[in-house]
């Protein structure tokens, strides 16, 4: 039974000095179980009405430990583990970890595997980006349809993913010194028709979202994150070039074989949330480019050094830093080897999620709680490796 | 964009026409009924690992070398080894439990079996309605013969039958190169030490000679031409019955020491993908050719295998505590790992997993006998 108000606790809704209402600020936390924070992420929000004036992101939900894992593990046994930093694009992880283990031991990667790297890494680009796009678009309350039609092209790179590596998604497919099965013909043509097809499906998804007048309301100026701010706070990958950072390690390290591809690195020049989808459409269609030149010039010989061992390796004295240039930007891992271990001394992961995440609260301040959503998800986050 | 909405209509054409298209796409995706059918999997798909046998059960290939309990990321491979009544180890594991619940099915005990007897199934119904016990898959349950993993994976399975009938003949072949040295060699500790003792290094230099040498001009480096002398002579020996020791493997080596120290590094059977142990000049004197270890059978229990041993120098000895598995668990086969430890290349001793803690104290034992720990 409701109790009527008693004279004390009703509301007074007298002005005051600046002739407005009087309100209070009223916290809330989003997350962790919220499906739009893209796994267990809690933000912790100061609203002033609708509108965000404080916002702190809490991580650690997802903590696995990955980085003491690794320590007492042999240097292949933080193979598998990789997957599991962004489960989204495990074949870059791996290859960021076999570069940064590779720059250590002085290994040389046979040519055949560096170009079956760039593919799968390439297609690994395309399936993230497109997903990254459905996601962003789910948040904005598309529910279903550009989803869905991104994972039925994702669907397809999977499947050839588990041709491969046997796994669809925790591929734990790159070794030191190479790959860990070749390509075969028929995967080659398999990699080439999605290559061939992907273009067209990029077409008709920008005739779906790039001039849809909702999606232009929605997201542009919204969640500006200026050049200078991008680059102060090192973010890195599609956002930090959205900002109109010119940055992409592909071209700055040309790692691997990334230097005899022609490709461009798309740029957007106001760092809003808009800007940031259509970054990413831009950089499929160059990947498509990357990917059409590596299927065709993909030579033969072995898919893996044949000097390399699997087991009972040992790591020369000395610390490295590999990193490349994953769909999310800079993912880079810091190994310190004391040569005569077998596991490493230091194993630390630059995630860029986790990076490109602490900037989160600058995009949002004056904006609404929806754009909230919208901003973190195009930030384009995978929890796993905001939290490792 | 022409007016407002625009963009909204060109959006909805392309779902109409992706909702009609569908229906006449050839590569329309339909639900497949689960239960009833199934996809089929590509060869490479993998799920939790089993063990493979030949023939029977009893014809296991797993020896309990532990190489993949060590390796094994989430370690949820646990072995122990089986033994006889008189604790001789049977080359092969009493306990052999994977808890799949913590497997992450990651195939790394796959590749890192030397014996190819772990292989990853692709069996993806392993729901349990108990979450402790039923989830640990012990050995009856793991076991599954060759015939299923040809099944499953056709050409992983060519590929490792082809090895290992590669494997089969040569390993023939050795045993009939050996056959006739060996019982004379088994013999020399009890029968005349005294005799034995003048030429310990040429043990062979009775029977017939049979040169095969390369040419000094042939384009081998150093390490090229020593693998080389060693296959031959193990080939000429294979095929005229004498024991191989006097092949003149560098242009140098014309002493007695050195064709001796070559083919023992060529003896193991040269496994794709490792790189042969480091020659170690400190050992090549005291090394010995495959013929000459009667205790390299992992059967043989540790005091047995000693005392077969104790005559022969220190190399000889170390490699008799082995476990004698030849697994590589420790980077070596026994004699590569006995040789660096001689040699003072290598400095763990407790690198020998299937010996487990015996081997290691043996080897230290013997390493402080010999004045080096």
């Amino acid at each position: 039974m409701i109790q009527p108000l008693t004279e004390e606790k009703r509301y007074t809704l007298t002005p005051g000095p600046n002739g407005m209402i009087e309100t209070q600020t009223m916290e809330v936390s989003i997350g962790p179980q919220h499906p739009s924070t893209h796994g267990v992420f809690r933000m912790d929000v100061v609203l002033d009405g609708e509108t965000v004036v404080k916002l702190k992101p809490v991580m650690g939900y997802l903590h696995r430990n990955h980085e003491q894992l690794a320590e007492r593990m042999a240097w292949l046994g933080s193979m598998p583990y990789t997957d599991r930093l962004d489960y989204f694009n495990s074949m870059t992880n791996n290859w960021a970890y076999a570069l940064s283990v590779e720059k250590l031991a002085g290994i040389k990667v046979p040519d055949r595997a560096e170009y079956i790297r760039v593919i799968v890494s390439e297609l690994t680009r395309l399936q993230n980006h497109v997903c990254a796009i459905g996601f962003l678009l789910q948040d904005l309350g598309a529910w279903g349809t550009p989803l869905l039609y991104a994972f039925r092209e994702r669907e397809k790179i999977l499947d050839l993913f588990e041709a491969v590596s046997g796994s669809r998604m925790m591929c734990n497919y790159m070794r030191f010194g190479g790959v860990r099965v070749d390509f075969d013909d028929r995967m080659l043509a398999t990699a080439r028709d999605i290559t061939a097809r992907f273009p067209k499906f990029l077409d008709e998804f920008e005739k779906l979202l790039t001039e849809n007048e909702v999606l232009l309301v929605r997201t542009q100026k919204v969640g500006i994150l200026p050049k200078e701010l991008a680059v102060n706070s090192s973010i890195s990958g599609p956002m930090a070039r959205a900002s109109g950072v010119e940055y992409d390690i592909r071209k700055v390290d040309n790692y691997g074989v990334y230097g005899r591809f022609d490709f461009r690195i798309p740029l957007g020049d106001v760092g809003d949330v808009y800007d940031r989808y259509y970054i990413r459409v831009l950089e499929m269609r160059e990947s498509v480019k990357i990917l059409q030149q590596a299927l065709r010039e993909v030579p033969q010989g072995p898919h893996i050094a044949p000097e390399v061992k699997l087991r009972n390796f040992k790591i020369p004295n000395g610390d490295g830093y590999g990193r490349i240039e994953g769909p999310k930007g800079e993912l880079g891992f810091y190994l310190v080897s004391t040569g005569d271990g077998k596991q490493p001394y230091r194993y630390h992961v630059r995630p860029p999620s986790f990076i490109n995440l602490t900037i989160l609260e600058d995009m949002c301040l004056g904006h609404k709680v929806a754009d909230v959503i919208v901003i973190l998800g195009s930030v384009d986050i995978v929890l796993g490796e905001v939290d490792r | 964009m022409g007016f407002l909405g625009k963009g909204l209509l060109d959006g909805m054409v392309v779902t109409a026409r992706n909702f009609v298209g569908s229906y006449f796409d050839k590569e329309r995706l339909v639900t497949i009924q689960y239960p009833e059918e199934r996809m089929k999997l590509p060869e490479n798909s993998r799920t939790f690992p089993f063990l493979v046998f030949d023939g029977t059960a009893e014809n296991l290939r797993c020896t309990a070398c532990k190489i993949c309990e060590t390796e094994c990321p989430p370690q949820c491979i646990y072995i122990v080894m089986d033994r006889d009544e008189k604790g001789k180890p049977r080359q092969r594991p009493k306990v052999f439990d994977i808890d799949i619940s913590v497997c992450m099915q990651c195939q790394i005990c796959v590749e890192v079996c030397p014996f190819d007897a772990i292989k990853m199934d692709n069996d993806y119904e392993k729901a349990r309605y108990d979450r402790f016990n039923e989830l640990v898959e012990r050995l009856p349950d793991l076991l599954k013969p060759n015939e299923y993993y040809q099944k499953i994976k056709p050409t992983g399975a060519g590929e490792v039958d082809a090895k290992r009938k590669l494997e089969a003949e040569k390993k023939a072949k050795k045993a009939a190169a050996a056959k006739p040295v060996a019982p004379a060699v088994a013999g020399q500790p009890a029968a005349a030490p005294a005799a034995a003792k003048p030429a310990p290094a040429a043990v062979t230099a009775t029977a017939t000679p049979m040169k095969i040498s390369i040419p000094e001009d042939a384009p081998f480096s150093a390490e090229q031409r020593a693998w080389l002398a060693g296959f031959l002579s193990a080939v000429s020996a294979g095929s005229a019955g004498v024991s191989p020791a006097v092949v003149s493997a560098s242009p140098a080596g014309t002493n007695s020491a050195a064709p001796s120290a070559v083919v023992s590094k060529a003896s193991p059977p040269a496994s794709a993908g490792e790189t042969p142990a480091p020659p170690s000049p400190a050992a090549a004197p005291a090394a010995s050719a495959p013929g000459d270890w009667p205790w390299h059978d992992a059967g043989m229990a540790m005091p047995q295998r000693m005392d077969l041993a104790k005559e022969k120098p220190l190399a000889d000895k170390l490699m008799a505590a082995m476990a004698q598995t030849d697994c590589h668990a420790c980077g070596y086969d026994c004699r590569g790992y006995a040789d660096a430890i001689a040699a003072g290349s290598e400095s763990d001793l407790s690198l020998c997993l299937p010996g487990e803690a015996e081997t290691a104290a043996m080897l230290e034992k013997l390493m402080k006998e010999a004045g080096k720990l």
